[in-house]
């Protein structure tokens, strides 16, 4: 492949071998009503304006450059600056998603909409913009989750979504997911599936990586402003993989900047207790999509561990495989002690209390940024907030607040 | 003639619909499901859809979920099932047997699956999540083993989309009944039985339909303007009740919802 005329999805809907519409029947017209609006709402300008205004108005956008000096002094290496998602409307990257997609299933006619939820996130910007538009709401969520992250689920109720508490299987996001294509299929008339990651079957993964890769492209315009040049690398942690690709997307053809993905390396990758199948997984089918899994020899998929609940899925957006195996980005790993060290650090010395996702990605600059030299600038995609994450990490440490 | 097509030759002959069961392979054990699933085949059911246990079912409702969580306590492996599915053939050579499951699940055993699935006399698969623009390749090595390939067409199918699945069918052709997943509230309704009048009118093949029938009645309905049913959700039910020391119960409970079946629907 030359990365410069890198186009995908194919008409397929498939990046490489990566992707397509592996679902039920029953889904394929919905798929494709979507695929068709999708089609024309990215050409039509009013469209695009109100999404524009949405991102500015309702979300806060652009989100600021910022230029972690007390971070970069301790390490003693290359400059770091975080690209503050965290400072969006509820608190992270998933409501330039949700932004989108709401006035996507307006433009459909729908009534209703359902997400699934892992960490919360997602689930309340799902909520926000669905009580924005009086639209009837449905999140689920997995049990386990539903423990880990009460304030993202009480915000949600706020919000006049109802909570539906998934008890299958590892009762995690995966399971939501499943839940939520269950809802669909017996819905699909009336109701919209908000995906939150550039997971599921196409056209999701395009449809959620073009929303968020505003995020990039406010890098470029910020970095040229600021330094002159681009960055020379890009650092996003991956779960699904959406603020990954939506702060990678635009830079795919600059070979020059370096794009690095963090996975949940959990208890570590040699452990098994992880949740990075790009490190140590294979590839197989699940929710719509081909991509890489984790998954034992019968085609079975393992119940993932990590700290943080949204980074707790057993697959991975069909992008990230394809270009992982293309070589363009380099995926690597944090533990959860690591993302828990670079937690501390950054809230203590920039007073950001970064989301538990996010922290990944620092554990991994705090790894590289010491070798580097002075002159080098990283980027790391500061994804979330970490407030919802106190609770849990009290209690990982011992303490009751 | 394939074995399926026989089966529905011989039905059409005495003006007979058939009766397809589903059930889990490796519930509640690899032992009893394949004693349930002969047993099935001596109280006279047709064609045995054989399902391939998956820890993700997406399309299932609530009973089939718990079939295959009952099935994967067990670790058994698809060689397991195509194994239990040879020894079932060798004493009912005629009778169709049919995988049904996920796509992740037959991904596992790679290249090796065609080989398999012949060599264990397997006569067709339904996969769940494989619609027909993705199977091209899949469909191929399939037919080179005279395989058949059974598609689903759903209420949501438009009539451009069953041209083409019709086009790549063998077998028989599935309709699902219902938006929704196995075993929900089936409302019969005209819209229902002129819709698969309609698919029967567009082919040759077999219509047979499924998700949602539990009882007699509907099955009779439903075979009026068919040609055979699919009951699951009713039997994976049953056999949730499983009781190791009452194993004999399950087998007369099942043979009772059987009979009732057959007699609603000839």
């Amino acid at each position: 492949m030359s990365k410069e005329n890198y186009d995908f999805p194919d008409k397929d809907g498939r990046f490489g071998e990566f992707g397509g519409k592996y679902v039920s029947e029953t889904l394929i017209s919905a798929l494709d009503e979507l695929e068709c609006t999708y089609e024309e709402v990215k050409k039509d300008k009013s469209f695009l304006a109100e999404v524009k205004n949405d991102l500015e108005t309702f979300v806060g956008r652009p989100s600021p450059l910022y230029y972690a000096q007390r971070w970069t002094e301790n390490l003693g290496g290359a400059k770091i600056y975080l690209k503050r998602e965290d400072l969006n409307h509820t608190g992270a990257h998933k409501i330039n998603n949700t932004v989108g997609q709401v006035l996507l299933a307006k433009k459909m006619g729908k009534k209703r909409i359902i997400a699934e939820t892992g960490a919360g996130q997602h689930g309340v910007a799902t909520a926000a913009v669905a009580a924005r538009h009086g639209l009837e709401c449905i999140i689920f969520m997995g049990e386990e989750d539903i423990e880990r992250q009460s304030p993202n689920v009480y915000r949600m109720k706020l919000l006049g979504a109802t909570v539906c508490t998934v008890n299958s299987g590892t009762k995690t996001l995966k399971d939501a997911m499943n839940e939520a294509m269950r809802d669909w299929v017996t819905n699909v008339d009336d109701t919209h599936y908000i995906i939150g990651s550039v997971a599921g079957p196409h056209p999701y993964p395009q449809i959620v990586r073009d929303f968020n890769s505003i995020v990039g492209i406010e890098l470029k315009d910020q970095s040229r402003d600021l330094f002159g040049r681009y960055p020379d690398k890009i650092i996003a942690c991956v779960g699904g993989g959406s603020n990954a690709m939506g702060i990678f997307y635009p830079f795919l053809k600059d070979n020059s900047v370096d794009l690095i993905g963090v996975e949940a390396g959990g208890s570590g990758v040699d452990s098994g207790m992880h949740a990075a199948p790009l490190s140590d997984g294979s590839i197989g089918v699940l929710h719509g999509m081909k991509t890489y899994l984790m998954q034992d020899q019968e085609g079975q998929i393992l119940s993932t561990h990590s700290v943080s609940a949204g980074l707790d899925y057993p697959g991975v957006g069909p992008e990230h495989s394809y270009l992982r195996d293309s070589g363009r980005v380099v995926y690597e790993a944090a533990t959860d002690e690591e993302a828990l060290d670079s937690f501390h650090d950054l809230t203590k010395t920039e007073g950001i209390m970064p989301a538990l996702e996010t922290a990944h990605a620092l554990a991994y600059v705090k790894k590289i940024a010491p070798d580097l030299d002075k002159e080098e600038i990283l980027v790391v995609n500061l994804s979330g907030r970490g407030d919802k994450d106190m609770a849990n990490v009290a209690k990982v440490e011992g303490l009751t607040l | 003639m394939s074995n399926i097509e026989k089966v529905f030759k011989n039905l059409k002959k005495e003006n007979k619909k058939a009766l397809i069961t589903y059930s889990v392979a490796g519930d509640p054990d690899l032992k009893s499901s394949e004693k349930i699933i002969r047993n099935f085949i001596l109280e006279g059911v047709d064609i045995i859809e054989v399902g391939v246990p998956f820890s993700d079912p997406m399309a299932e409702g609530p009973s089939i979920q718990l079939g295959h969580e009952r099935a994967l306590k067990n670790k058994i492996s698809l060689l397991d099932i195509m194994q239990m599915c040879l020894n079932i053939k060798n004493d009912h050579p005629n009778t169709p047997l049919v995988l049904m499951g996920y796509m992740n699940n037959f991904l596992s055993l790679k290249e090796n699956l065609f080989d398999e699935l012949k060599k264990n006399k397997i006569d067709g698969l339904i996969i769940v999540d494989l619609p027909y623009v993705e199977s091209n390749e899949f469909l191929k090595k399939l037919n080179e083993k005279d395989i058949d390939l059974i598609r689903l067409i759903s209420p949501t199918t438009t009539k451009e989309r069953i041209d083409k699945i019709l086009a790549s069918s063998s077998g028989y052709l599935y309709y699902i009944s219902l938006k929704g997943v196995t075993g929900s509230e089936l409302k019969i309704s005209d819209e229902l039985e002129n819709r698969v009048l309609e698919i029967k009118k567009q082919t040759k093949l077999p219509v047979v339909v499924g998700f949602g029938i539990k009882d007699a009645k509907t099955a009779k309905k439903m075979s009026l303007c068919s040609d055979g049913v699919v009951v699951g959700s009713k039997l994976v039910d049953e056999i949730g009740s499983f009781n190791p020391n009452k194993e004999n119960i399950l087998n007369q409970n099942l043979t009772s919802i059987i009979s009732e079946l057959k007699e609603g629907i000839s």
